[in-house]
């Protein structure tokens, strides 16, 4: 196995597993803001908004905890590009609907707002981040 | 499909489900709290103690008119010009973003025990949610929030106050 292959692949995974660890932890302190964002989006009834915004944090905090700790990674970063797929529907149906409301990617209080057309350039990159940690992770077994 | 893949798919799954199991035993109490609020009927008939102190319970078009007829008042968290076109009859205009300014107005006007029932432009609007849970820190016991707001009660052709009809 080449040194470089091995060094992308921990790059990509330690990038892809801090990014929703980080967006996992900053969410799980305060649900019900995190659940006004959800419904800001207008997609979700006011039970789901709460559902997503109870249980979301935890799934990209788990999904991004294995990722750094190198533990079920393929799985994980199935999860995180299978979650990032999601939110970038969801940043679309924003675009479509033209509402500039803060993404609430990283921050439940929406204080560093990011719009949607830069959330999914960003969720681009970590779909990529995705598919290489799980393209080359296979490549090293 | 490769039994390497069946196992990846399967404690994907796995991980999806425990992140879901971890968020709902953190969170039960706020989700089982809306889920009854939703629930039960009819709401009306809660007590003000097991109405929320923390999240404001979400009321649909059926309950907000029922809570009327037993003295609710209608809280309308839009702008000013907003509210002026239409608003819920007998409502008062308290914009989300002058709460500071017209809280101790509306402390004097209704005791802590004032059932009220907050609404914006429905659709998801926050300003309902972010008014209701301030009302709620504020000390307000009963404060729901109408999900549907203002265009739900226009389009189920209620009477409107203020506007044209």
């Amino acid at each position: 196995m080449k040194r470089g292959t091995r060094f992308a692949y921990h790059l990509c995974r330690l990038l892809l597993g801090g990014v929703f660890f980080y967006a996992g932890v900053v969410k799980v302190a305060d649900p019900a803001a995190f659940a006004r964002q959800v419904g800001a989006y207008r997609i979700l009834p006011v039970q789901g908004a709460i559902l997503v915004a109870a249980t979301l944090p935890y799934v990209e905090a788990l999904a991004g905890g294995l990722l750094l700790v190198n533990r079920k990674v393929r799985p994980a970063a199935l999860v995180a590009g299978a979650l990032t797929l999601v939110f970038m529907a969801v940043l679309v149906s924003l675009l479509l609907r033209g509402l500039q409301i803060d993404c609430g990617c990283f921050n439940a209080l929406g204080k560093a707002g990011t719009g949607p057309s830069l959330a999914l350039l960003r969720d681009t990159g970590l779909l990529l981040l995705a598919i290489a940690t799980y393209r080359l992770r296979g490549k090293l077994t | 499909m490769s039994a390497e893949t069946r196992r990846i798919l399967l404690e994907a799954a796995i991980i999806l489900l425990l992140g879901v199991v971890l968020g709902l035993s953190v969170n039960y109490r706020l989700v089982l709290r809306t889920f009854q609020d939703a629930r039960i009927p009819p709401p009306w008939s809660l007590s003000s103690s097991t109405v929320t102190a923390r999240w404001p319970a979400p009321v649909d078009l059926p309950a907000v008119r029922q809570l009327l007829k037993k003295g609710a008042v209608p809280i309308d968290a839009r702008r000013r010009d907003l509210f002026r076109r239409g608003h819920l009859p007998g409502a008062r205009s308290f914009p989300l973003g002058q709460a500071d300014r017209w809280m101790a107005t509306f402390h004097r006007e209704f005791t802590p025990a004032t059932p009220l029932v907050v609404y914006c432009s429905g659709g998801g609007c926050p300003d309902a949610f972010e008014l209701a849970a301030r009302l709620l820190k504020e000390g307000y016991r009963d404060v729901r929030v109408f999900e549907g707001g203002f265009p739900a009660w226009r389009d189920a052709h209620l009477p409107v106050a203020g506007g044209a009809p």
